[in-house]
Order: C-alpha cells, then sequence, then structure tokens
C-alpha cells in the first residue's frame, strides 16, 4: 500500500455508511440502554452499505 | 427419500469439498456454471430466467435434479433485470426489453467522454468510496436517481425503496433456494460471497475499460490509490456474503487483469498488489476463493502460486488446462478446461473425448471439478452436456 494511504483512515470505514458517532450528536439522550440502540442501528446502517456496494459488484 | 437426498447431498459435499483442497475424493466432482443454459432445458426464454428469477431459480432446480452434478449456482444468470429496472439502471441490454426475448443480457460499457467516473473524480472516489457510489455514481448509472442537490423525485425516492426491498427479497430467495437444491436434488450450492478486484471493478463499473487503460498511463498513482482505497470495502462485502460453515468458496471474477489486457509490471504493481492482500485476508478467516479466471492467465500463474497451498481454485478458461496443472497442480485444486465451442458445437464423442483427456491429464491425484472454461449460455448442446456428465460419472471414478 502507498505510504499516504497507509496513514490515513477511511472517512468511512466499510460496512458503515452514517456512524454512529455522528448519529449519536443527533439523539436526544439516551435514557435506556444505549449499546442496544447503538447495535441496531449500526446494523440496519449495515444495509444501506451492502445495498451500494452489492449494486456495484452484483448488479 | 427426504434422508437419501440428505446423504446424497453429504456425499456430494464430501466430493466437492475433497476436490477443492486438492484433495482425492471418490469420484471426479461436476459442477457446471450453467446459466442461460438453464433456460434452454427447461422451456424458458432468456427473458424469463433474466427478468424472473423465480424461473431462473425453477430452471436451475430442474438442471439439477434431471443431471447428475455435484454442485450447481443457484442462479447463475444472476443479474436479475426486475431489479435492475425497477432502479432506473441504465446500462443493461435487457432481454424482451430492446433485445429479443431469447438473447443473454449485456452489459453496455459507456463511450469513454460518458464514463461513469471521469478522470476528476478519482479524488472523491479514493476519499470516501461509500459516498462516491451513492452521491455521484449511482445518479449517474440510474435514469430515476436525482444528482446529489438537485430536487429530490417520487422516482428517486421509489428508487431507492424499491431497489433495496427488492435486493432484499433477492438475495432471500437465495437462501431458499438453496434449501431446495439440497432437499429436492441433493444438490451443494457451489459458492458463496462475490468479490471482484479493485482494478476489474474501477474498469468495469467506474472508469471503463478505455478510460482505465488511458489512466494507466496518464495518472497511474491516482489508479493504485483508488485500487487501494477499494480494497477493504471488497474485502468486507466478500466476508460478507461468505459460507458461514467454510465449505463452500467465495468466487472472484477475474477478466481484465488477464493477458493481453493489461502489462506483466502493471499487472504486478496494480492488479495483484491490491487484489492479493484481499485474498490473504480471506484466507485468514478460513475461506477458500475461487479464482473465476477469464481469459489466459498463464504469464501470472507464478504469482498465483503465492498463495498457500489449498487456499484456492483456479478455473481454468483459456489457457491451456495442462500446462496450468504443471505450475499449479501440486497447489491448487484446478476446474474448468472444456471448451464452450465443443460443448456447443462438437460431437458428443469429442466431448468424451477431451473429458477424458482432462481426467488422464490432470484429474489423475484429484483435485479437479469438471466445468466448461466459461459459463454456459443456451448455445451449450443439451446433448453434449449429457455426455459430459455421463462419461465423467463413469470414467472419474478413483
Amino acid at each position: 500500500m502507498s505510504d499516504e494511504r497507509k496513514a490515513e483512515q477511511p472517512k468511512r470505514p466499510p460496512g458503515v455508511c452514517v456512524p454512529w458517532q455522528e448519529k449519536l450528536k443527533e439523539l436526544p439522550e439516551i435514557k435506556g440502554d444505549r449499546e442496544l440502540v447503538q447495535r441496531v442501528w449500526e446494523d440496519v446502517d449495515a444495509l444501506g452499505y451492502v445495498y451500494i456496494w452489492h449494486c456495484l459488484l452484483s448488479f | 427419500m427426504a434422508q437419501d437426498m440428505e446423504q446424497l447431498y453429504q456425499e456430494r459435499m464430501k466430493r466437492y469439498t475433497t476436490a477443492m483442497r486438492n484433495g482425492k475424493p471418490d469420484k471426479v466432482p461436476i459442477r457446471p456454471f450453467v446459466a442461460e443454459f438453464t433456460a434452454k432445458y427447461a422451456g424458458y426464454t432468456c427473458q424469463e430466467v433474466t427478468h424472473d428469477y423465480q424461473k431462473a431459480f425453477d430452471a436451475a432446480c430442474k438442471c439439477a435434479a434431471d443431471f447428475d452434478w455435484d454442485a450447481v449456482v443457484g442462479n447463475m444468470v444472476y443479474v436479475w433485470t426486475g431489479l435492475t429496472e425497477a432502479q432506473g439502471t441504465q446500462y443493461y441490454a435487457v432481454p424482451g426489453i430492446g433485445l429479443d426475448a431469447d438473447v443473454g443480457f449485456q452489459y453496455k460499457e459507456p463511450s469513454e467522454e460518458r464514463a461513469y467516473m471521469q478522470p476528476e473524480d478519482y479524488d472523491a472516489l479514493i476519499d470516501d468510496p461509500t459516498g462516491f457510489l451513492y452521491n455521484v455514481w449511482l445518479p449517474r448509472v440510474s435514469a430515476d436517481v436525482a444528482p446529489l442537490g438537485s430536487p429530490a423525485t417520487f422516482r428517486n425516492n421509489l428508487a431507492f425503496v424499491k431497489g433495496g426491498m427488492a435486493m432484499m427479497q433477492y438475495f432471500s430467495g437465495f437462501g431458499e433456494q438453496a434449501a431446495r437444491l439440497r432437499k429436492e436434488s441433493g444438490t451443494v450450492s457451489a459458492i458463496a460471497g462475490i468479490l471482484k478486484a479493485p482494478f476489474d471493478i474501477l474498469a468495469d463499473k467506474l472508469r471503463g475499460f478505455i478510460g482505465l487503460t488511458m489512466d494507466l498511463w496518464e495518472r497511474p498513482k491516482k489508479v493504485l490509490a483508488a485500487c487501494e482505497a477499494l480494497m477493504p470495502h471488497l474485502t468486507w462485502v466478500a466476508l460478507s456474503g461468505a459460507d458461514p460453515d467454510k465449505n463452500v468458496p467465495i468466487s472472484i471474477w477475474m477478466h481484465r487483469g488477464c493477458v493481453p489486457f493489461i502489462s506483466p509490471a502493471q499487472f504486478d504493481r496494480l492488479y495483484w498488489a491490491t487484489l492479493k492482500p484481499i485474498i490473504e485476508e480471506i484466507i485468514s478467516r478460513g475461506h477458500q476463493v475461487l479464482f473465476y479466471a477469464e481469459g489466459n492467465w498463464r504469464p501470472h500463474l507464478k504469482a498465483f502460486a503465492e498463495l498457500p497451498p489449498g487456499s484456492i481454485i483456479c478455473h481454468v478458461d483459456q489457457d491451456d488446462i495442462f500446462a496450468v496443472h504443471e505450475v499449479l497442480g501440486h497447489r491448487f485444486c484446478l476446474s474448468g478446461g472444456i471448451p464452450n465451442f465443443l460443448l456447443s458445437y462438437g460431437t458428443p464423442d469429442q466431448v468424451r473425448e477431451h473429458c477424458r483427456k482432462v481426467i488422464d491429464g490432470v484429474a489423475r491425484d484429484g483435485g479437479y471439478i469438471c466445468d466448461a472454461s466459461a459459463i454456459m449460455q443456451d448455445d451449450t448442446s443439451i446433448e453434449n452436456m449429457r455426455a459430459m456428465t455421463d462419461f465423467v460419472r463413469e470414467y472419474g471414478v478413483y
């Protein structure tokens, strides 16, 4: 891998469209199970990721 | 009956996986990649199996039940044009729509000037591949998706809902299809998960091959950086669809890295440099990879041999399978090597004779899976397919 790429972290990592940290800033205080909210957000967000990458690769 | 089918399935799975690990099973496995051939055999048009995936599933099941095959793909036609039409995809010529109903679907690569990614787009792709696909690429390939910043439209909104739900429905159907093949005919679903080389996907769907060829000379650093940016995403998608039991391989469909499309130096510096780490990552997770290497790859076989023994299955298309066996046979299972022109236009005796040569020359110690050189469309002769299947089943016993 070229040196400049090694130093960089992807802006939007694999499996992610809208990162949890970005969504978290938009939410009111989470009074219940925060991990549950994060997990479900990330699981469903990954479907959006799968959709666009399969548009590219499979269709 | 159900128990017999399950027993048959287990026998076939063992035969298939043993050969894929370069071992010697009880018989030479047969794993034909049959696409529009299934329509021809089952009495459907190309339009029916391309646009109505349930008919494609039915056709694959009928073939699997009638031929003594160990493994098939649930739907090798694969591109469901009902989905692509639902989201306004413009790069396919669809059988029954613009094409005769008996013609297979076609990919329409745009001219260099109309490529879906232009040279000035490299930095955006490299910076954020997923964002680029949603914001730039999809609006360009879809007649319905509105470009970023333009007013949202009814058709834009519908394209995402219909496209997403159709994809979910179709992919869920593959799970049901695998169960059906197992139950109805004891047939193994041959592959799970999709991979393409970064260079290939850049050539196929983004820059186009002509544009990418120019980029290799005019902006090679950008090409490398783009391939590197695609690597983690292609790895993720491949692993997300892999067989959790790690029996069947992830398939990679390789084409633009073959001879004579790029030079050996470009292969080393770009194609292989950005593909090998993906393969190694997948292997490290315990999965095999089926190199469906379309075209002529002989100059690159030594690169493939850098991978751990048993880690890939090398499918042979245009190369001399006996020569490939000399280089790779001690490390990897091979598949293919039965020429499509022979299966389409040869005689059954010619097919049997060629299969005999391949079994004698390549499969003697195991590590060979019978298949045509390339995916079989509706020009493949049913009589010759029967000859190949029956001969290999009879002669290919260890």
